[in-house]
């Protein structure tokens, strides 16, 4: 019930020019082919012991479904090895080998048989999985005489009959609405409880870090860790590995820079759509994110530190400035503060500097914000400089909550008496 | 290979082989009862020209000159379609080559298994048209079934290195094609052998579908026991045509998910 991968590698070799066919092979025998390498697995080693969720995760084209079909026999590796110990079930995807001209019946009978279940487990359960599906009055409905949905649910509830020991999984969410993932979901459990191993490719971190006790991330082929799911996901979405440099280091040059461009953009901005405006004698020269390792980030997890540091630039002495800061969800004015509202006194500005807004556990949940930043003088009359809408990060969200934003809060249970 | 392990292996898939092979032949017959007759109707009605162009105008004289084509024309049939169905028995089903895993040649005997129900639908046609043409088979009959595996292995060996090489030169079909069309008129299955000059006889019975036809056509007509010589011939060659088929299916086969 185990899976070994030990130095595993994977390269494509595509032919700059295709051929075919036999003619195109006889005509160009003197004009040998010539190849690219493309190699999409490096290196990688893992073990999977018997019961392990775990998670595969990585941006597209680092090398996951690759990963899972070598595992599942479909490509063979260029080298290394995979051991592979028990009955393996893989759902690269749903619904493999089902014919629109088949009855549902007909096309659970096949489907069934394609992924592992024996004739006698088949006769057992057709009724069965016909109901699940909510199919029953459609038995002997040709399969393209259903919706999309429908199939979709005939597939998964025909799929989630088997009871392999190893479990390959390769986005099936991706193509449901939230209850059909709810019941992947129940699935998932049920097979955790049952102690089957599972290889889950993902790129929802939310299931992933739900279910998987390990995971393994891939950027480009190469493994980039295999631990404890929480420290894989924060390394994937803090990018720690890569070597960023670190803000306070090169500020200087970096805040120079900026300006520059943001001042640039600004006069296209301006002239283009309503974007920025304000008189300019204090500017907002750039807007960073900070992720909880101080680095520079666009990507958080929900919960976790973020800080935005507003980069200045006063053309002249001005006395207590105010700052605003706005968070957007789509078109939703989520939240707008200043370090007026918040007591916080900026005291004198000239020349450049700037001012972190800093919060210390992000409320967001999951999504894509963007936010406004602003600055104005002590009495809100007079408008130096205001960047609306500018700036955006992403969220991820850990927890099952749903919504926008979570609310500190507990239940509790009824008191006795 | 077949080694006793492969074959183990594809022991497990036997119902996979059977559901595959079941469906594909429903499929063909758009599962319906007309479907049936109008794909009996198509060697019928060759059979009908055949029938005239060579008993009537080339003066074909052969005793039950009616069963002898209509046998020929089945064993042929049953030929062309194994390879053909087999050839596209890869190429046919991307989605389980490149999503699920299973030993590629099961893909392949369910294609012939289809052409054998095809085929035995064929022949039960025939055994009307023998019991309508009043020709009793004698005891010889027994040797057909041993007969007709050889044949089914002749033609499971072509498929599996036809259809891997099709993977790769998309053309072999094509050329398959051609092969067949040229393989019917060089086999008597119009015509008995008898009607070249001997020494041209002993080169068109170098194909081994040719004894293969003869053999069935003497043992189910003419209750003519087989020649202990022609069946060693046709076994060697069936052996050897599932060997090369394997040699070279196991070679190309590595790489089909990244080809097809």
């Amino acid at each position: 019930m185990t899976v070994k991968v030990k130095s595993l590698w994977k390269t494509f070799k595509i032919p700059r020019e295709r051929r075919d066919t036999l003619f195109e092979n006889l005509a160009g025998i003197f004009r040998p082919n010539q190849y690219d390498a493309l190699t999409v697995l490096k290196d990688i080693n893992f073990t999977a012991e018997e019961g392990d969720f775990i998670g595969i995760i990585g941006d597209n084209g680092s090398g996951k479904s690759t990963l899972l079909k070598i595992i599942a026999n479909i490509l063979r590796p260029t080298r290394g090895e995979i051991e592979v110990d028990g009955r393996i079930a893989s759902f690269l995807e749903l619904g493999v080998g089902f014919h629109p001209d088949l009855t549902v019946l007909e096309n659970v009978d096949v489907y069934a048989s394609v992924i592992g279940l024996t004739n006698r487990e088949i006769e057992d359960r057709k009724e069965d999985i016909v109901e699940f599906a909510g199919l029953r009055k459609f038995e002997e409905t040709k399969l393209k005489n259903l919706s999309s949905g429908m199939q979709v649910r005939l597939a998964f509830s025909t799929a989630v009959q088997t009871d392999p020991d190893i479990l390959l999984v390769d986005e099936v969410l991706a193509v449901g609405d939230k209850e059909f993932q709810q019941k992947c979901f129940d699935v998932f459990n049920r097979y955790k409880k049952e102690g089957v191993t599972t290889l889950f490719v993902s790129h929802d971190l939310g299931a992933v870090r739900r279910f998987c006790d390990k995971t393994l991330l891939l950027r480009h082929g190469e493994q980039v860790a295999y631990d404890e799911t929480s420290r894989v996901i924060d390394r994937y979405i803090y990018n720690t590995e890569l070597d960023y440099t670190p803000l306070e280091a090169s500020e200087e040059e970096a805040t120079a820079s900026d300006a520059m461009e943001t001042e640039d953009a600004a006069i296209e901005a301006v002239e283009e759509k309503k974007t920025r405006w304000g008189n300019m004698k204090l500017e907002i020269t750039g807007v960073k994110f900070l992720d909880k390792y101080g680095k520079m980030n666009n990507n958080f997890i929900s919960g976790d530190p973020l800080a935005v540091r507003i980069f200045y630039h006063s053309h002249e002495k001005i006395d207590s400035p105010v700052f605003g800061i706005v968070f957007y969800c789509q078109d939703t004015y989520c939240y707008g503060t200043t370090n007026d509202f918040k007591g916080f006194d900026i005291g004198s500005v000239y020349g450049m500097g700037y001012v972190d807004f800093v919060i210390e556990k992000l409320p967001l949940l999951d999504g894509r914000f963007e936010v406004t930043v602003a600055v104005a003088d002590s009495n809100y009359k007079v408008q130096y400089d205001w960047h609306d809408r500018l700036y955006s990060f992403n969220v991820q969200n850990p927890t099952r909550d749903l919504g926008i934003f979570s609310i500190d809060c507990r239940w509790r249970p009824a008191e006795d008496g | 290979m077949i080694t006793p392990e492969h074959l183990r292996e594809l022991w497990g898939y036997r119902s996979l082989i059977v559901k595959i092979a079941w469906s594909d032949f429903k499929l063909r017959y758009k599962n319906s009862v007309l479907g049936f007759f109008w794909t009996l109707l198509e060697p019928l009605l060759m059979l009908l020209v055949l029938y005239v162009v060579f008993s009537h105008l080339m003066r074909v004289q052969v005793e039950h000159y009616q069963l002898f084509l209509l046998l020929g024309i089945v064993l042929w049939n049953f030929l062309a379609r194994g390879t053909t169905m087999g050839i596209f028995g890869i190429i046919g089903k991307p989605s389980l080559v490149q999503k699920v895993y299973f030993p590629r040649d099961v893909l392949i005997i369910s294609a012939c298994f289809t052409a054998l129900m095809m085929t035995l639908l064929e022949l039960a046609v025939f055994a009307v048209f023998m019991i309508i043409f009043k020709v009793a088979p004698g005891l010889t009959i027994l040797y057909s079934p041993l007969i007709f595996i050889l044949l089914f292995l002749i033609v499971f060996g072509l498929a599996t290195g036809l259809s891997a090489l099709n993977v790769y030169f998309r053309d072999v079909q094509f050329i398959w094609n051609v092969v067949l069309q040229a393989g019917f008129f060089a086999t008597p299955i119009l015509y008995p052998v008898t009607i070249f000059p001997e020494h041209l006889q002993k080169i068109v019975m170098l194909n081994p579908i040719a004894r293969i036809i003869s053999m069935l056509r003497d043992c189910i007509l003419y209750n003519t026991a087989p020649q202990a010589g022609d069946l060693i011939y046709v076994v060697i060659w069936a052996g050897m045509a599932v060997l090369a088929g394997y040699l070279i299916f196991d070679r190309l086969e590595p790489r089909f998910a990244e080809e097809i």
